[in-house]
């Protein structure tokens, strides 16, 4: 079996359910309102459409290098100093983590390593503006940071260029993160 | 009662405004998006006034979920109305978000992610100007993956 096709589908089919549970969740609570029932019918064959047209992934697969992911944490915990202890509020550190990324290919243009990291330091920024219920510690984050740099490390030739593609990956990694806490919680 | 009109304003203009600077001024996806929600997240924080505090509140996280969408390649979507399109379809599923999922970091990215890939289903008018009929492409579509059994 080819290990790449594998890792592929299996990355693909985890993302769907990882939406198909967010639009789930909107779909139990508004129950009441036959508008947003409707909207969620009409919203979920149109992804569904668009997963199984070609074009959204690149033909090849390849890994994204783990020097590149090791960034995650680091915009992870940057973020989530300046949300929780200088209590900037998510969008304002988001946006300051996110906008020095941005300039570090700057420093050296001809390094194409550092084009990358800009992504990656913004995709653990989202990680860092969890709320304090959510992400109660600096554990917390590092694990989340963990999970969502191996969904980065798998993804990089899919969704390529997709708008929300870093935040759908650290919903991921806080999602799964949380599930293992609640795991341990009600185990131990 | 204006508040939810207002909201679905700023994310369709926040989308457009991203991938303008995205695209047009080649400032790159993750400087256009955080800079822009940093400069808006700062307005509002120090200069809010006596403005709505739903509002006040709100606008900046809108914002900041509706520029995500505009980070999208031109690769895949290049019609500005679209953008705005998916930028509302974002603010709604935004206003609708259950409350399971509050504080999630990244919910803002997933729910952008889904109004891209809704978006990108619909091929009104492509690249090329090319009026394409959907039902004639999801014929085809289905007719390739059957032909791939």
């Amino acid at each position: 079996m080819n290990w790449n096709k594998t890792v592929r589908k299996a990355f693909i089919i985890f993302l769907l359910i990882i939406q198909v549970i967010f639009l789930f969740e909107i779909f139990k609570e508004n129950l009441h309102s036959w508008w947003t029932v409707a909207a969620i019918f009409i919203l979920c064959p149109l992804i569904l459409l668009t997963y199984l047209t070609d074009g959204l992934h690149h033909e090849e697969h390849e890994y994204e290098h783990i020097l590149v992911a090791l960034w995650i944490p680091i915009g992870a915990l940057a973020s989530f100093y300046l949300n929780r202890f200088l209590s900037l509020g998510p969008v304002i550190s988001g946006g300051i983590v996110g906008s020095i990324a941005s300039f570090i290919p700057v420093l050296n243009k001809r390094s194409h390593y550092m084009k990358q990291l800009p992504a990656a330091i913004y995709c653990g920024a989202f990680i860092g503006m969890s709320s304090i219920g959510v992400a109660p510690n600096i554990v917390f984050i590092l694990t989340a940071s963990f999970f969502t740099a191996i969904m980065l490390i798998l993804s990089k030739n899919l969704f390529a260029g997709v708008g929300g593609k870093l935040g759908t990956l650290a919903f991921a990694g806080v999602v799964i993160t949380s599930f293992l806490y609640f795991l341990i919680s009600s185990y131990v | 009662m204006y508040n939810q009109p207002i909201l679905i304003m700023v994310s369709f203009f926040s989308a457009m405004i991203t991938f303008f600077v995205n695209e047009r001024l080649k400032q790159g996806p993750v400087r256009s998006s955080a800079a822009l929600s940093l400069l808006v997240g700062l307005y509002f924080h120090y200069f809010a006034g006596s403005m709505d505090t739903y509002l006040v509140k709100n606008i900046p996280i809108v914002f900041f979920g509706g520029s995500f969408i505009g980070m999208v390649s031109s690769r895949l979507l290049s019609n500005y109305l679209l953008i705005g399109a998916a930028g509302i379809i974002f603010c709604l599923i935004f206003l609708h978000t259950s409350k399971f999922f509050n504080g999630y970091g990244g919910a803002l990215g997933i729910a952008a992610s889904i109004s891209v890939l809704a978006v990108l289903s619909i091929p009104i008018v492509g690249k090329h100007r090319r009026v394409t009929n959907g039902i004639m492409q999801l014929r085809e579509i289905l007719f390739k993956i059957s032909n791939r059994k």
